[in-house]
């Protein structure tokens, strides 16, 4: 039974993982940066749809705003500060990591922001659904109604995704600008405009982590911190450049972290992802489902 | 060359002496500062070293500053060591832990190197509360002490504690900038800087990049212990509060603003910082800004500073200045 239960916990997890392990994972494929401000775009969205809950009263009706401000957010990002950085970039010791640093201070630009507008102080960005867990006979599973809309919005996201990539045009642009980005203008995509969308995307996957996991926890400036540690642990074991795998290491990762805690306590949880995302990289460090592309040369 | 090497010493020297004259005559918020200074002088020219010359990046390095400062902390307290010694340990135990880190760290590039220190960085202050000797949140007190007699005598009348923090951490960071400054003039420089420029030409060239890569972070982990130790020491106090996340970025943020292969630079990155917080509390009180405001507005500044020096002059400020005259 215990064992169930951790898998129940591990589940719900594992699915804000994957959303925030698919939100880095879109980012990588189509502008090859990992990037750090997601944390912080989740953050800002997620205080959009706290606005508009408060306004409105209804967390249904914030969700949808939360969705576009992130992704409106996203693709701002990507047009005005990724793309003059592109511009600008020539070769120089620094070149390589800039982007990196880029993401770093946008992280730290939004984390002041929020800070400025809505105080350093937790707040609370509640769901109408219970956080208490089902009932099934005497037995009370770890798994909330909140819990199951985390799984069902996870896999909606998903779901959407999947259908995009694979049965519409912009699915095809948006992969073949990010394995060709040269061939691909040849060929005539707008490479640049792609990649805003595939930003906005990420945006919205990463709103949509923001705005589910924080009813069951709280909201402050840095509250999603950890789960960019955790997304990017996760979409590393799914190879990074692999939809699919983010997925699958976020569930991975939401499983083993639920088992970990279980079994040897809450403090250690953070020194695993640290341990595990080292062992992958040593043992499997193309990740699950990764093109062959070493870690080297990436 | 000798004569030049010779020269540098003793500029090493006048600069010291002047620093520790200067003590004298400002007021002790300012000496206090001025030790800040110092700590963050070493951890970014550490940065400088492992980022500008040998092409690594490392977000984790307030975790290696913890572990300096906890191992410094912990080697006083229960060795009864010295305080240079402690110190000393302090900085061997991040450099183990630095060897070990850049052992994989050799392996990764750009992006996955970022993330895994970003991941040791959370991960590793927490594990302050798994074991009992690290005391969990509360952290374990440091207190080095006065100035030894000798000292505070000669300097005549009052020497504060805090003129003595000044004193020990103005030391070590100007040992760290000489001892760095020669190390990158010497073979292993020459090695870093071949393997940050083309590793292809470096690796044909002889020479072995993983372990030029791994004696990097190595040493640049130990720098970072000294001055997680020296931080304990201004703190008097290491806990797992005092080496957060933003710590780490607050550090790369100092070398990026130095110009991450201008060693110099550090100062500048080191003052910025100290000095950023200062202005902008004149400035929020002046506006009468709320404390919501007055909190988060040195981290809204040193982010745009960050954003702004990676767009428009990513090798820093300095060298791209020279380049502009240049051309």
């Amino acid at each position: 039974m215990i064992i169930i239960d951790t898998l129940l916990i591990g589940l719900s997890s594992g699915a804000i993982y994957a959303l925030m392990a698919l939100a880095l994972v879109l980012v990588w494929r189509s502008t090859r940066v990992v990037n750090f401000a997601q944390a912080g775009q989740a953050i800002l969205s997620t205080y959009l749809g706290y606005e508009v809950m408060n306004r409105t009263h209804s967390y249904w009706i914030s969700i949808p705003f939360a969705i576009v401000g992130g992704a409106a957010i996203a693709a701002f990002i990507d047009a005005v500060i990724l793309r003059s950085l592109a511009k600008r970039s020539h070769k120089g010791s620094v070149s390589e990591i800039a982007p990196v640093i880029a993401t770093l201070g946008l992280l730290g630009l939004i984390r002041s922001l929020t800070g400025m507008i809505w105080g350093n102080a937790y707040v609370q960005y509640i769901s109408p659904l219970s956080g208490k867990g089902y009932m099934i006979g005497k037995h009370t599973i770890p798994f909330s109604p909140q819990n199951l809309i985390i799984v069902i919005g996870a896999l909606l996201v998903m779901g959407i995704f999947a259908t995009i990539f694979k049965f519409t045009n912009l699915g095809l642009a948006l992969r073949a600008a990010s394995f060709q980005p040269e061939i691909s203008r040849l060929a005539g995509i707008r490479v640049d405009r792609i990649r805003t969308i595939g930003w906005a995307f990420a945006g919205a996957a990463g709103a949509v982590a923001g705005a589910l996991v924080t009813p069951t926890t709280y909201l402050s400036p840095n509250s999603l911190d950890l789960l960019l540690v955790s997304g990017f642990v996760a979409a590393v074991i799914g190879g990074l450049d692999s939809l699919i795998g983010a997925v699958l290491g976020g569930l991975l990762l939401g499983v083993g972290f639920a088992f970990i805690l279980q079994y040897i306590g809450a403090s250690v949880t953070f020194s695993a992802a640290f341990i595990i995302l080292i062992v992958v990289l040593f043992v499997r460090p193309r990740g699950i489902l990764g093109s062959k592309v070493g870690r080297r040369d990436a | 060359m000798r004569k030049s090497k010779a020269l540098s010493a003793l500029t090493f020297l006048a600069i010291g002496l002047f620093l520790l004259g200067l003590s004298n005559f400002v007021d002790e918020l300012r000496v206090y500062q001025g030790a800040q200074i110092a700590v963050y002088v070493i951890a970014i020219s550490s940065i400088i070293l492992l980022t500008g010359y040998s092409g690594q990046i490392s977000l984790g390095h307030g975790a290696l500053m913890a572990i300096g400062g906890y191992a410094a902390v912990l080697s006083y307290t229960y060795w009864h060591l010295p305080v240079l010694l402690a110190f000393t340990v302090g900085a061997l135990a991040a450099a183990l832990g630095g060897f070990i880190l850049g052992m994989a760290a050799a392996r990764l590039s750009g992006p996955y190197l970022a993330g895994t220190t970003l991941a040791l960085a959370v991960g590793l202050p927490s594990l302050a509360n798994q074991f009992h000797i690290l005391g969990g949140e509360g952290g374990l007190s440091f207190d080095i002490g006065e100035a030894p007699k000798w000292i505070a005598n000669k300097t005549g009348g009052d020497f504060t504690q805090y003129k003595w923090f000044f004193w020990v951490s103005t030391v070590c960071a100007l040992v760290t900038i000489w001892f760095i400054k020669n190390l990158l003039q010497s073979r292993f420089g020459r090695t870093w800087r071949a393997v940050r420029g083309n590793p292809s030409a470096a690796a044909l060239s002889g020479i072995n990049i993983g372990r030029s890569k791994v004696l990097a972070f190595t040493v640049s982990s130990a720098l970072a212990g000294l001055a997680g130790a020296l931080l304990a020491m201004l703190l008097g106090l290491v806990a797992p509060m005092a080496f957060t996340l933003t710590l780490s970025f607050t550090l790369v943020t100092g070398a990026v603003l130095a110009g991450v292969t201008n060693l110099a630079g550090s100062i500048v990155g080191a003052v910025v910082l100290v000095v950023i917080p200062e202005i902008t509390d004149v400035v929020a009180t002046h506006l009468g800004g709320s404390e919501k405001i007055t909190a988060n507005l040195p981290g809204l500044i040193t982010s745009v500073l960050l954003i702004l020096t990676v767009i428009f002059a990513p090798n820093g400020p300095k060298l791209h200045i020279r380049k502009k005259v240049h051309n």
